[in-house]
């Protein structure tokens, strides 16, 4: 049964992707005669979405607004991480090859925006997790075991913006959606399969009074992940630990007659942003609030479900983006969200009649709290505002604050973390059409305060001392991280605004205490017009 | 124009109607849900202690299976205790005290399992019993099987000890053994005929007896050994790493010898009962439940009774006629998928995994006279029995009866 749904949803997933790729295969083929003489190239897209008020916004209407210009992108990445600065549930190596496109095209006055992706990754050495393609997506109730396993995941994500021309020089309408599938296999006993999709969208409508915009937009998103545990060798049964947050569990077992159930996981979330711009002389800004409530429930063993519990999620963001365009441009970008999640533990009995065995819920509630605050702010300068920049300058910074509650028997903890950045890109004339964009950054974690206190039932399980304690070391230490990136431009013939680029990147992890670190790089090839 | 207008709205009216819907359900049934607060719950007892004297004070135990969180505390016998803390959960309360009088020990013991505690000062009445400590008790079982130097799993060297825990000689002549249904621990227990008071009885998958030819007796302080398999197990050809021989074991569960099984010097036990035989008595080794007992007619296999919407065969056996019972299971969450009633083992034990090469064994309460060996016997083998690496036949120094002459 399982399987033939499974099935069905894989070839659900090609489909798309064929789909996907058809339209920005469109994109990409567009006439040249329809673009400006100027080239495009990684800098003059980064200049572009930097100047584009509406495109970072969730209200898909807003693009018509930016005046942006046609664009399409073809880009292929090789993503290698290694070195031990890590958490548990990361691999020790991890390979990623991605693929994706990217176009943007006017339509009359409106504007429509795509993008693409695939990845297809290897992860080397993972630990503590048994079922979740994304461990850190917010979601408490999981399986985990502490057998060192690979991971293989893929992933495919398709993204659409589209915005109407004005309509009584009063009105935009549009849309933005999102679909999202992935599946992976872990390859250790106790091993998973692994389903998991999103798709969401977002109506939205702006509404314009001279030199102001008011937009509103919805989103409704629904997710499902489906996971199923089995083991190669039947001969030999695993323990799991199925997690209820900050360390609590109950252990189960993977074989036998006894083994562990599939995992189900159903999830909606609505919501609404609402954003006011205003421009004068060269300045333009934007306000957008937004808030989102989303539920997931969790069961096991379907064909008799039984919850393994709920969250609750609520999003509360606000931002202020400020763009000053004249010869140069600059760019301010301050946030401020919040973000809170509920963990539900159910306390159920079977019901067993035998017409009916079922699952009944007794008493239900809220038995974790997780909380995560973030403050951050962005300046960027970009020299020479024209088609492309000459550099660019960056800070940033970011406050981020979590606060976890385990709330009877009393858990809790609490990670405080300051990031501190700069970063900066030269764009250096080759002469003839080519192009260097050399990039460097640093950015600094400064771990303030960070307690981990566990008075569950059993301080003394490896889930605590080789898992949860590791773990939180890791997340409260501070570190920097060094980057560099260079990317080679060149246009493809004089009279065509296309170019393509070859792109090198490494950052480089260390923590100030401890004698750990991780390596990040980045080989790329990209063809943009 | 007010067309276009009105089709507008019509869309955004579907569209936003169309996700209230999807999603109204869901949110709805967590809308209500508050965070967890803890309880208080209100204990008393029925005392039905027959001859017994009255106990001076209960122990008062409240078990939360699936959240592993204890509860202990005291109750006089003929008051009330207000247990504070509860976290809200299934729970099993056992009430236990012990009293020697009159040369004699007394157990009282009684418990309800699952009980929900979800509403604030919840009533709970627990039915005490008392009985004098029994004279056979299960001493240690084997049944989770061993690693094989390969890593396969080995099984044929479960075995089960019992013990005369009392002042007297027993006689084991027709003792019985059987597995008790469901054969693993589970929420889904079958649902019996009400033909008779079901609650009256425990139901069998398998009965094996001890030969009804002669007297077997057992002295104080002696054991016998039912094996699956009377064989040195770490024979060459069987598993060079399990932990037991049990060459010396007083009685086998010999079927359908093949190549591997022979019939070896322990005095093969009778199939009483078993409706679908296999090469060898293999007991789950993700723990059974087991109970001995006399019967009081001879065991008719025609007698058999089956569950409601089930076909397989089950044997009756009066809870008033087990003389010991020990409830295993896989780990300790499952504690709260008891089968057996709770008048016969208010807990389980459990070695939390298979093919470990342990054992459970009942706990030493005292030594007497002669080194011998009184065990707990509460009527609650969560408290009465540990975990044992490696499993060792007749430890604690139980004797072989004398009628063993190839021990």
């Amino acid at each position: 049964m399982f399987n033939n749904i499974n099935t069905m949803k894989m070839r659900k997933v090609k489909y798309i992707y064929w789909a996907g790729v058809l339209m920005l295969t469109l994109f990409a083929v567009q006439p040249a005669s329809a673009q400006k003489a100027d080239k495009n190239s990684p800098a003059s897209l980064e200049l572009l979405k930097a100047k584009s008020l509406w495109f970072n916004t969730t209200n898909g209407a807003g693009l018509t607004l930016d005046e942006m210009y046609n664009f399409s992108s073809v880009d292929f990445t090789y993503q290698l991480k290694s070195g031990d600065f890590k958490k548990l549930q990361d691999g020790d190596r991890e390979r990623l090859l991605g693929v994706s496109t990217e176009g943007g095209q006017k339509l009359g006055t409106g504007y429509a925006w795509g993008k693409f992706s695939f990845n297809n990754e290897m992860q080397r050495n993972t630990q503590f997790n048994t079922t979740m393609l994304d461990p850190g997506r917010g979601m408490p109730f999981y399986p985990v075991d502490p057998n060192i396993s690979d991971w293989k995941k893929q992933d495919y994500r398709l993204e659409m913006k589209v915005a109407s021309q004005p309509l009584w020089e009063r009105v935009i309408l549009g849309i933005q959606g999102e679909y999202f599938a992935s599946t992976g296999a872990k390859q250790v006993d106790p091993r998973s399969e692994t389903y998991f999709y999103t798709i969401n969208i977002k109506p939205a409508l702006v509404a314009l009074f001279n030199n102001h915009a008011v937009g509103v937009n919805f989103v409704y998103e629904n997710l499902v992940q489906e996971s199923g545990t089995t083991n190669s060798n039947s001969q030999i049964n695993h323990d799991v630990y199925v997690m209820k947050g900050l360390g609590n569990y109950y252990p189960s077992v993977v074989g036998g007659l006894q083994s562990l159930g599939r995992f189900v996981y159903n999830g909606n979330k609505v919501g609404a942003a609402v954003q006011y711009s205003y421009g004068f002389s060269d300045i333009k800004f934007l306000l957008e609030g937004k808030y989102d409530y989303g539920v997931e429930d969790v069961i096991s063993t379907p064909t008799k479900p039984k919850k393994e519990g709920s969250v609750v999620r609520e999003l509360m963001d606000a931002r202020l983006i400020v763009v000053k365009n004249c010869d140069n441009v600059s760019r301010l970008e301050i946030s401020y969200s919040n973000r809170s999640t509920d963990g539900i533990e159910h306390v159920q009995v079977l019901d067993n009649t035998y017409e009916v065995q079922q699952w009944v819920d007794l008493y239900s509630s809220v038995r974790s709290t997780y909380n995560q605050e973030d403050i951050s702010a962005r300046l960027d300068f970009f020299r020479g505002a024209d088609h492309d920049y000459k550099w660019k300058a960056g800070l940033f910074t970011n406050y981020r604050s979590n606060d976890e509650d385990y709330i009877m028997p009393h858990s809790r903890m609490i990670i405080k973390n300051m990031y501190f950045g700069a970063d900066a890109k030269a764009n250096i004339a080759l002469g003839g059409e080519t192009k260097l964009l050399a990039g460097a950054g640093f950015t600094y974690k400064n771990n303030f305060d960070g307690s981990y206190h566990y008075r569950g039932a059993d301080p003394g399980s490896i889930i605590i001392t080789q898992f949860m304690t590791p773990d939180f070391e890791f997340l409260k230490q501070s570190y920097y991280k060094i980057g560099g990136e260079l990317s080679l431009y060149s246009g493809l013939g004089k009279m065509s605004k296309a170019g393509f680029y070859l792109k090198a990147a490494l950052d480089y992890y260390k923590p100030i205490e401890g004698d750990n670190s991780r390596v990040q790089t980045n080989i790329g090839l990209g063809f943009i017009f | 124009m007010s067309d276009m207008k009105n089709r507008y709205k019509i869309i955004l009216i579907a569209v936003l109607a169309m996700f209230s819907a999807v999603s109204c359900q869901q949110f709805s049934d967590v809308s209500k849900i508050g965070e967890v607060e803890s309880l208080n719950a209100v204990v008393s007892v029925s005392l039905n202690l027959g001859s017994a004297p009255m106990p001076d004070a209960l122990n008062v135990k409240m078990i939360n299976y699936s959240e592993r969180y204890e509860v202990n505390t005291t109750m006089n016998p003929n008051g009330t205790v207000t247990i504070p803390d509860i976290i809200p959960g299934i729970y099993t309360i056992t009430v236990t005290s012990e009293k020697s009088q009159d040369g004699f020990t007394y157990n009282y013991s009684g418990n309800v399992v699952n009980v929900d505690i979800v509403t604030n000062n919840k009533q709970i009445t627990v039915n005490v019993g008392a009985s004098k400590s029994g004279a056979l008790v299960f001493k240690e079982v084997y049944y989770c099987g061993s690693r094989t130097p390969t890593g396969g799993s080995y099984f044929r060297d479960q075995f089960y000890e019992i013990y005369n825990n009392s002042e007297t000689v027993q006689n084991v002549r027709n003792l019985s053994i059987a597995m008790i249904a469901p054969m693993t621990a589970t929420a889904n227990k079958p649902v019996w005929p009400a033909t008779e008071d079901p609650s009256l009885f425990v139901y069998a998958l398998q009965i094996w007896s001890v030969p009804n030819d002669k007297d077997y007796p057992l002295n104080p302080g002696e054991s016998i050994i039912i094996a699956q398999m009377a064989d040195d197990h770490q024979k060459s050809n069987l598993n060079p790493t399990s932990p037991v021989n049990l060459l010396s074991a007083e009685f086998e569960t010999l079927v359908n010898t093949t190549s591997l099984i022979q019939d070896n010097p322990a005095i093969n036990m009778v199939m009483s009962f078993w409706p679908s035989p296999t090469p060898q008595w293999l007991t789950t080794v993700f723990g059974g439940a087991f109970v001995i007992y006399y019967p009081n007619e001879p065991i008719n296999p025609a007698n058999f009774v089956t569950p409601v919407g089930l076909t397989t065969r089950h044997y009756r056996i009066p809870i008033e006629d087990v003389v010991d019972a020990l409830e295993l299971v896989g780990n300790a969450t499952q504690v709260q998928l008891k089968r057996m009633p709770a008048v016969l083992d208010a807990g389980a034990a459990t070695v939390g995994g298979t093919y470990l090469s342990v054992s459970v064994a009942r706990k030493v309460k005292e030594t007497v006279d002669g080194g011998r060996a009184i065990l707990f016997d509460t009527n609650n083998s969560s408290e009465d029995f540990e975990v044992m690496n490696p499993p060792v036949i007749r430890r604690y120094g139980a004797v072989a009866p004398s009628w063993n002459t190839w021990k």
